[in-house]
């Protein structure tokens, strides 16, 4: 599903990102990457969704070559994955309807399938009934929701959180991750980087843990490392 | 591309000039200007170029038979223009007889004393020829030298200097008007590329989002081209109706000056017959700027 083989990421300012890193993600996982700030984890991410390329080595994603990919391909590349991002980033002057259906016109769903899918996709994630607030009506939590069901809304089979809970307060937190616990369990696979020990700890998932570019460890129902 | 993606393409860009109201009107003030040079140039170069076309047309070959040609020489030259006038070289031509020379000179000198000595008899007798096409001009010239009746050095007349003299300016002129109308391009082209940049920054998060979801390049594109090229065309209308009522402003100020002048071999043209041509002009060159100028910011800024 998602494997990098020997990938080197060195940006052009020299700032290392990721260094000899060898890791797959098989379908159906759900894996935290965890690090501190500067470890790699959003370099990780990035490689994965062509935001950058690998400076050496090899990085593929659902059958794709993403280290030497034509331009052309990368936005089937993307719509094989589902993004949510720390800061949401919905458009503000949609309501949360049309910023899950926006996500289904670009790309040319039709009418009908947006119809169907789009009231499907806020339900999942438990926001029916703000399907027509604007992201300034909403709190936080509710907003992430609306991201969460946006990156889901054209079934993806992979979906990447970065840092999905980092503006959110604990309560809601553990709300969007029980989500993304469930969305797994229908069988997308799931990659959050986050560096909240508490959900990492409790939720025994495999982590990969980054540091300064590098993976330091690898476990199936890992903890956040102990600081030893 | 679906026909629904085409529309709602097309409505983004749309609602995009709507948006951005200010840099929008910017932009199309500029079209409008640059084209209202454009089209300012190009009416004077159509101007200057149909009156010298019409001087061209109107240039006559005079040939001067000589005092003592005889009525066999004269006979020798007439059989030659008409066999020319046939052939569709000479388009028409009148003689002057020797009296009528003799009585335009009187009316012209009007003195006397410098009638003595001047009779019917020593005025010579000529031709006035208009040619089809002044391309004609020199075999025609050439031709009409080996006649006996006709004197090769001094007997034929035709201005075609003057006019090759015109016509090289006219030419520089054109080469002017090329000249200006690329840079006025270029400067044009790259205001409207600003303004579609700014709209490309005010909607840097949805073409992230856009990115991020999928979207093909093309369908990131397409608004803002949309955008640049209905720019282009409001501003080549805009400027078409300013340039009208200009020009017309223009010709009757210049006819008044013309006619006050009695230089009535001049004329300025009428706007109504060039109107669709400039129109067309206009719009081509309105599409062209604005299209080029949001794709060039497009492709620089929207590194998808």
């Amino acid at each position: 599903m998602i494997r990098f083989v020997d990938t080197t990421k060195i940006y052009s300012n020299g700032v290392v990102g990721l260094k000899n890193c060898t890791v797959s993600v098989e379908k159906g996982e759900f894996v935290f990457v965890i690090g501190a700030s500067g470890s790699g984890k959003s370099t990780f991410l990035k490689l994965i969704m062509h935001e950058e390329v690998p400076t050496e080595g090899e990085v593929y994603v659902n059958g794709y070559s993403v280290h030497n990919m034509p331009r052309s391909e990368i936005p089937f590349l993307r719509r094989s994955l589902g993004v949510v991002f720390q800061d949401f980033r919905l458009l503000p002057n949609k309501t949360a309807y049309d910023n899950v259906a926006f996500a289904m016109q670009i790309v040319e769903a039709t009418p009908r399938e947006i119809r169907r899918q789009v009231p499907l996709a806020l339900g999942l994630v438990g926001l029916s009934k703000k399907a027509k607030a604007y992201p300034h009506q909403m709190s936080g939590g509710e907003q992430q929701r609306v991201v969460l069901a946006r990156a889901l809304v054209n079934n993806p089979a992979v979906l990447i959180a970065d840092e999905p809970t980092g503006n959110l307060d604990p309560k809601t937190s553990w709300e969007i991750m029980n989500l993304l616990e469930e969305i797994n369990q229908r069988g997308t696979t799931v990659i959050v980087a986050t560096h909240e020990k508490d959900i990492v700890d409790t939720m025994k998932k495999r982590v990969i843990a980054l540091e300064r570019g590098e993976i330091k460890s690898d476990e199936q129902k890992g903890l956040y490392f102990n600081e030893n | 591309m679906k026909i629904r993606t085409i529309r709602l393409l097309a409505k983004e860009g749309t609602s995009n000039i709507y948006k951005n109201k200010l840099m929008s009107f910017a932009s199309i003030m500029t079209v409008v200007a640059a084209l209202f040079f454009l089209g300012i140039l190009l009416l004077i170069a159509i101007n200057i170029t149909t009156n010298i076309e019409s001087m061209k047309r109107d240039l006559e070959v005079t040939v001067f038979l000589n005092v003592s040609a005889s009525a066999f020489e004269r006979e020798e030259v007439v059989t030659y223009i008409e066999q020319q006038q046939t052939a569709g070289v000479v388009a028409q031509y009148r003689t002057e007889s020797k009296e009528q020379a003799f009585e335009n000179i009187r009316s012209e000198l009007k003195n006397d004393d410098l009638l003595k000595g001047l009779t019917v008899e020593n005025m010579p007798e000529s031709f006035y020829i208009k040619l089809t096409n002044p391309a004609f001009s020199d075999n025609f010239i050439e031709k009409l030298k080996t006649f006996s009746g006709v004197n090769a050095d001094y007997g034929i007349g035709y201005d075609k200097a003057e006019l090759e003299k015109l016509e090289g300016f006219l030419k520089i002129f054109n080469f002017v008007i090329m000249a200006l109308l690329v840079v006025l391009m270029i400067i044009a082209v790259f205001l409207i590329s600003n303004t579609i940049r700014l709209t490309v920054f005010a909607r840097r998060r949805e073409i992230e989002i856009m990115k991020y979801v999928g979207a093909l390049d093309s369908f990131i594109r397409w608004p803002f081209i949309v955008e640049g090229i209905l720019i282009g065309f409001i501003g080549a209308a805009l400027s078409f109706l300013l340039t009208s009522q200009a020009y017309t402003w223009l010709q009757n100020v210049l006819n008044s000056i013309l006619i006050s002048f009695r230089l009535t071999t001049l004329s300025i043209l009428e706007f109504g017959p060039v109107a669709l041509r400039i129109f067309m002009v206009y719009s081509i060159f309105g599409i062209i700027i604005g299209g080029i100028g949001s794709l060039l910011s497009v492709r620089k800024h929207l590194n998808v």
